[in-house]
């Protein structure tokens, strides 16, 4: 299952992402999930996010000039993949 | 490793021979190789696009010459879609004027990881000239054509009325085929003129406000005729939850119902049905004709609206058809300032929409 306490890890990759891509977020991540993963969205689970960060990677860094902004958004994405506390 | 040196020395020539511009980027999407083809095209030396960022020296634009999103860009929908993307619109040269392209961007991908794209661009500023060409002969053969068919058509309607003497059943039966395919003839004629008035920007949009039910309920008529020729059940229905008034060309707008219907008609087997919704909305009005007909395959739909088009499962069972129809009312709607789009299923039937905006803009003029 990919969720837990705080939300599932779809969600999270969303509210992470709204900080960097606003309203085109939904439709960004919708996209890249189902088009790299072959997956739906609330299917993602923490073993697809590095995959999948690969590609969100490539895709806004032709949204944005700046690799620092980059590379601190994947940065905040890695992070989710952190085991949480408890988690082996 | 001297095998990989020379399988490198091997791809860094065939990249620098071959006829169409190349360009790579990284996965920061900075421009890492450019051949001497693109160099021309674009007007940049090597050294003016290595390292920079390429949705920012490589300046795309429509052909109509609004910006491209950079979210539209082809280079970044494949890495959206991580497919192949082939487009075709303006890029802009160092010196400032645009140059027409048709480009292919594929990611670059090494063990499931993107680490990069390619673009292929080719120059179709020739190919858009001969387009250009090929147009204004079609409109020249076109108009030359009505004025020998306007004559054809008032004899044979005289004959049929009886001005030149009473007709036996057989030459009866010889003239309505006659005037069945003069009319046919003539719908073709403007057909091809208002494609080249759409692609020549010429096409007169004369906005006047008027109820969109009313104008449907006066084709009905007309199109129940084709209808009922197929035995197919036409019906119309309006959805009010909004004013169903526009201000928009009742003409064109009439040209687009006609055509989707007849479209719809003309695709559906026998017996079957067509319906066209009325839905005003607060900003626009939005107008669907469905169809229990033969439906699109899922490997043609995102070539319906070009020009020439016609699906495999049709041309088996339909062997008119100019496959200009769609792309004609493509062209209509988009001078309305409207959209158009689809959902279908091969057997099971197509729904064409298209919406109109409240607010009624002059289109850009095409280049």
């Amino acid at each position: 299952m990919a969720g837990n306490a705080n939300g599932s890890i779809y969600d999270q990759v969303v509210k992470v992402t709204n900080v960097y891509l606003g309203p085109a977020t939904e439709r960004f991540i919708a996209r890249q999930v189902e088009n790299h993963l072959q997956k739906a969205p609330e299917e993602l689970t923490k073993a697809d996010l590095l995959s999948l960060m690969d590609w969100i990677k490539a895709g806004v860094s032709l949204l944005t000039e700046d690799s620092g902004i980059v590379e601190e958004y994947m940065a905040e994405l890695r992070k989710l993949g952190e085991p949480a506390n408890g988690e082996s | 490793m001297p095998q990989i040196t020379e399988q490198q020395a091997g791809a860094e020539a065939m990249f620098a021979s071959i006829g169409d511009g190349a360009i790579t980027t990284d996965e920061y999407g900075r421009i890492t190789r450019v051949n001497p083809v693109a160099q021309e095209l674009l007007g940049f030396t090597e050294a003016e696009l290595i390292g920079e960022w390429f949705p920012k020296i490589i300046v795309a634009v429509n052909f109509d010459d609004s910006t491209i999103a950079l979210l539209d860009r082809p280079i970044t929908k494949t890495f959206l879609t991580g497919k192949p993307v082939v487009a075709k619109l303006n890029y802009r040269h160092k010196n400032g004027h645009n140059v027409p392209v048709s480009i292919t961007a594929s990611p670059i991908i090494f063990e499931d990881k993107p680490l990069g794209c390619i673009e292929v661009i080719r120059d179709i500023t020739l190919e858009q000239e001969i387009d250009r060409m090929k147009s204004e002969f079609i409109s020249l053969a076109s108009h030359q054509l009505r004025t020998p068919l306007s004559a054809v058509k008032t004899y044979t309607h005289m004959l049929a009325d009886g001005y030149m003497g009473k007709l036996n059943p057989a030459q009866k039966q010889s003239l309505a085929t006659i005037i069945s395919a003069s009319n046919r003839m003539n719908e073709l004629i403007s057909t091809l003129l208002n494609i080249t008035r759409i692609e020549s920007g010429t096409i007169a949009v004369t906005p006047k406000s008027f109820k969109l039910d009313s104008a449907i309920e006066d084709l009905m008529p007309e199109l129940g005729l084709m209808a009922k020729d197929k035995s197919i059940k036409l019906s119309f229905v309006t959805r009010d939850s909004y004013s169903t008034s526009l201000k928009t060309d009742s003409l064109i707008f009439k040209e687009i119902v006609t055509n989707l219907v007849s479209n719809a008609i003309k695709y559906t087997p026998r017996s079957g049905t067509v319906t066209i919704t009325l839905k005003p909305r607060r900003a626009d009005i939005m107008i669907e004709v469905s169809d229990t007909g033969w439906g699109i395959p899922k490997y043609s739909q995102d070539q319906v609206f070009s020009k020439f088009f016609r699906a495999d499962n049709i041309i088996k069972r339909e062997t008119t058809g100019t496959g200009l129809g769609l792309y004609l009312v493509k062209g209509l709607i988009g001078a309305l300032n409207g959209k158009i789009w689809f959902t279908s299923e091969e057997g099971s039937g197509t729904h064409f929409f298209f919406s109109l905006p409240r607010q009624h803009r002059q289109p850009a003029k095409p280049k």
